[in-house]
């Protein structure tokens, strides 16, 4: 209901933004989903969620969303009908949209596990940004570090030593609506589509409180000139 | 706002501004305490998992002619069915007066495709689930289904036609949402 | 409306009083901020409201997961859930302010004393409360702090022990949340009844009317409104732009097997949190805990005026205590050296057990 209410108003505003997003979101780096009015920028999150589809399914999983729930990202019936068709579950069968996102067969690299991707943006301080730096801060290690076997170096993680591998690369995948594929894009791509996981009612969020501040301000105005008038008569 | 309260020495537009504003301010109360209430009320409509299994969508393109496909829908068996030409054509010619529940062909296939027939697979006498889907299986004299419990027997389209059962199987309510599926409730 | 007002008022019990609470004189020109336990209240309700929606989807053997749904699948839940967060985090605040109001204008002496225990004990509830929406979230930081709080209630001993082992029922288990859920709700419900109680008390302690006065309807109820107004305006600001204000991001992790070594506290109850890790061992945190909210509860006897108005020195340490609190959470929620949270707790009780005995008899004097 709410959501059949908003969706106009927020297709309106999606539209705007993206005309505005169209260019370079790279240098410098910037989410549309920050910031106060920020809104999920859906075209991000679909190329987004082909990176976690195509690279990182394989060791994190995402038990919290079903595939139906992709449609929120613009991909319509049809489409996620086909996504989910792809999917070969753990018995053998083909997923359908009601299907839970695919668990990964259990991996253990370096002692640790791979964490479920979920909610992962608000799990993390610094959110969106924090997976962005993440991805993208992977290298040699600095000198005076030795790393633990099975770990590698990254510069933002707390401590810089993680045993997930750097596994992002240009062209890693192929995006469908032509977008040049280069590892920062894929990194920011895939937290936008994070980011939408974590909080899918960020935009409607959004909306939703905007129209309530206005009504609220409003009705506060009018609250305290009738609380005036009424006291200068009678208080 | 019973007693209206303009003073003696008041002049009566400013009495009237002030009234304009606090009937602008009850209606705005009124909107805010409905809005702030609305989401939960709302809240307590079925989650979207809960309106997938209540209205589920069934595939039966892919059922071959001749036989049935059993699905679970709200803890009952849902027998789907796909006559042949002929099986309707000797379905019309039954006479009613054969039937222990006369009913008509038209009032027990699919509205808007003659060719499917959608029943609660549960025999009317001795509550059983019946047998009958595969045209190898044992289907009874009449071609449709039987109870493997009391042995009541019924036709192609779920009439009973001989006990201990006495009434036709039950049709859930289902609509065709495209020609290949079906979604029920 | 008149006419019918009487019949129904004929037939139900009390209804009278509360329609004559419309029509009730009360002094001109007090301050909105005597408003605050009636927004409180408003506050109450909201929580009321929201918790019930969300223990209709609630499943405490599998308290993280049944959120998440609550958040991804339920119509709005995410709204639901938010009134909750946000609720009881404005709830916090108000009621603090209001203590911190009635510290200052000494409005815990009698005959107000019963009133300021009830809001004692409002503030008691509105922790525990607190404290059990936060296990509840089957995230990270609730589940360790259960683990810590229940490993403590283990090693006491006699009649604490024995009621903290009735509180928790043992080492927290599968159905350990199923309880503590219950205790979160039968606790709102004491808390409703207490600020109900509270508010009657302080009608009753209120100074004898003198001069003019006018009738709650219209002249508080447009003060009450607009006031409500305002609090509805910052209640959709932190909802729609900062629902997880003061809230960490610990929590959001579902909890593990292994508590973690640090937890953070929503910022409601990190002061508390602060105060209580001063002392060694998790008994010692309980203890801390009930020391505090005893102190608060003790004022009335710890305040020597004798009827005396406040004196400048009462009401400078009265900020101070206050800023003493604010900075008691900021350090504990972002730690920036050693020493502080000792010094800063040493002070809060120092205040009420030296300071407040001391200054309101000089002053009295
Ligand atoms: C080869 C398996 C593997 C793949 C592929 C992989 N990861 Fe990981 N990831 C891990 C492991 C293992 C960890 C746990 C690291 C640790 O805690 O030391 C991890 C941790 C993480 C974390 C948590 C970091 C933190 O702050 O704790 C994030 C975020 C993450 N991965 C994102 C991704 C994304 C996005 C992708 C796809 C682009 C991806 N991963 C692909 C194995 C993988």
């Amino acid at each position: 209901m709410m959501r059949r209410f908003f969706a106009p108003l927020l297709a309106a505003g999606l539209l705007a933004g993206a005309a505005a997003h169209a260019e370079d979101t790279l240098s410098p780096l910037k989410f549309q989903s920050e910031g106060a009015f920020g809104s999920i920028d859906l075209a991000a999150a679909q190329r987004g969620f082909a990176v976690y589809q195509g690279v990182c399914a394989s060791c994190h999983g995402m038990g919290a969303l079903h595939y139906r729930d992709l449609q929120a990202l613009g991909f319509t019936a049809e489409q996620v009908a086909g996504i989910a068709a792809s999917v070969k579950l753990a018995d053998g069968s083909a997923a359908t949209p009601d299907s839970h996102f695919k668990e990964p067969a259990p991996v253990n690299m370096g002692g640790a596990t791979p964490p479920d991707l979920s909610s992962i943006v608000a799990q993390r301080p610094g959110g969106t940004r924090y997976i962005y730096n993440f991805l993208t801060g992977f290298g040699p290690a600095p000198a005076g570090i030795t790393l633990l076997p099975g770990h590698n170096y990254n510069a933002a993680f707390p401590g810089g030593q993680v045993s997930m591998p750097d596994v992002l690369r240009d062209n890693a995948v192929t995006y469908a609506d032509g977008t040049k594929a280069t590892k920062a894009q894929e990194a920011a791509d895939v937290a936008e589509f994070l980011t939408w996981a974590s909080d899918p009612n960020l935009s409607a969020r959004h909306a939703v409180g905007l129209r309530a501040v206005i009504f609220f301000a409003f009705l506060t105005i009018v609250a305290v000139l009738t609380k005036r008038r009424i006291w200068r008569q009678e208080g | 706002m019973a007693e209206s309260t303009a003073k003696p020495g008041a002049v009566p537009a400013e009495a009237d501004r002030r009234d304009f504003l606090r009937i602008l301010a009850m209606a705005g109360g009124a909107v805010g305490v409905a809005s702030v209430i609305w989401p939960l009320v709302d809240a307590l409509n079925p989650d979207a998992a809960g309106a997938a299994q209540a209205q589920p969508i069934v595939t039966v393109s892919d059922i071959p002619e001749n036989s049935a496909k059993t699905v679970y829908w709200a803890n009952m068996p849902i027998l789907i069915r796909r006559l042949t030409d002929k099986q309707i054509a000797d379905a019309e010619v039954v006479a009613m007066t054969d039937l222990p529940d006369p009913a008509e062909i038209s009032s027990r296939v699919a509205p808007g495709n003659g060719h499917f027939v959608v029943v609660v697979g549960l025999n009317t006498g001795t509550p059983c689930e019946l047998e009958g889907n595969s045209p190898s299986g044992p289907r009874g004299n009449y071609e449709g289904w039987v109870c493997p419990c009391d042995g009541s027997q019924y036709d192609v389209l779920g009439r009973v036609r001989s006990g201990p059962a006495k009434r036709n199987l039950a049709i859930p309510r289902f609509t065709f949402i495209n020609k290949a599926q079906i979604q029920l409730g | 409306m008149e006419a019918k007002q009487g019949w129904l008022a004929s037939r139900v019990p009390g209804l009278g009083c509360v329609c004559g609470l419309m029509k009730e004189g009360r002094a001109p020109g007090v301050c909105w901020i005597a408003a605050l336990p009636a927004l409180l209240g408003a506050l109450l309700a909201v929580l009321l409201a929201s918790g019930a929606v969300i223990t209709v989807y609630y499943n405490p053997w599998h308290a993280y997961a049944s959120l998440q749904g609550i958040t991804r699948e339920v119509r709005g839940g995410w709204l639901v859930l938010s009134y909750h967060q946000v609720g009881a985090s404005l709830a916090f605040a108000l009621l603090y302010l209001h203590l911190f109001r009635i510290l200052l204008v000494r409005g815990y002496r009698a005959p107000a004393e019963f009133a300021w225990m009830l809001w004692v004990k409002l503030l008691a509830l509105l922790l525990l409360t607190g404290w059990l929406g936060f296990v509840l979230n089957g995230g990270e930081g609730g589940y360790s702090s259960l683990f810590n709080t229940s490993n403590a209630a283990t090693t006491l001993s006699g009649f604490p022990g024995a009621v903290a082992m009735w509180f928790l029922g043992g080492q927290p288990g599968g159905s350990t949340l199923a309880r503590l859920l219950v205790f979160h709700v039968l606790l709102a419900l004491c808390a409703v009844w207490v600020i109900l109680m509270a508010r009657a008390a302080a009608r009753k302690a209120r100074p004898m009317l003198q001069g003019r006065v006018v009738p709650f309807w219209p002249v508080y109820a447009a003060q009450y409104f607009a006031a409500l107004s305002a609090l509805a305006l910052l209640f959709a600001l932190l909802l729609g732009f900062a629902p997880h204000w003061g809230q960490g991001t610990q929590n959001a992790i579902p909890a593990a097997a292994m508590a973690v070594p640090s937890i953070s506290y929503p910022w409601y109850l990190t002061p508390l949190a602060g105060l209580a890790g001063v002392f060694p061992s998790v008994t010692g945190h309980i203890w801390a805990v009930v020391a505090a909210v005893a102190l608060l509860y003790a004022l009335p006897w710890l305040d020597r005026s004798k009827g005396a108005p406040p004196g400048r020195v009462y009401k400078l340490l009265t900020w101070l205590l206050a800023l003493d609190v604010l900075a008691l959470g900021l350090f504990t929620a972002c730690p920036i050296g050693p020493m502080l949270p000792e010094l800063l707790t040493f002070w809060f009780f120092f205040h009420f057990l030296v300071l407040t005995p001391l200054v309101t008899m000089m002053e009295a004097a």
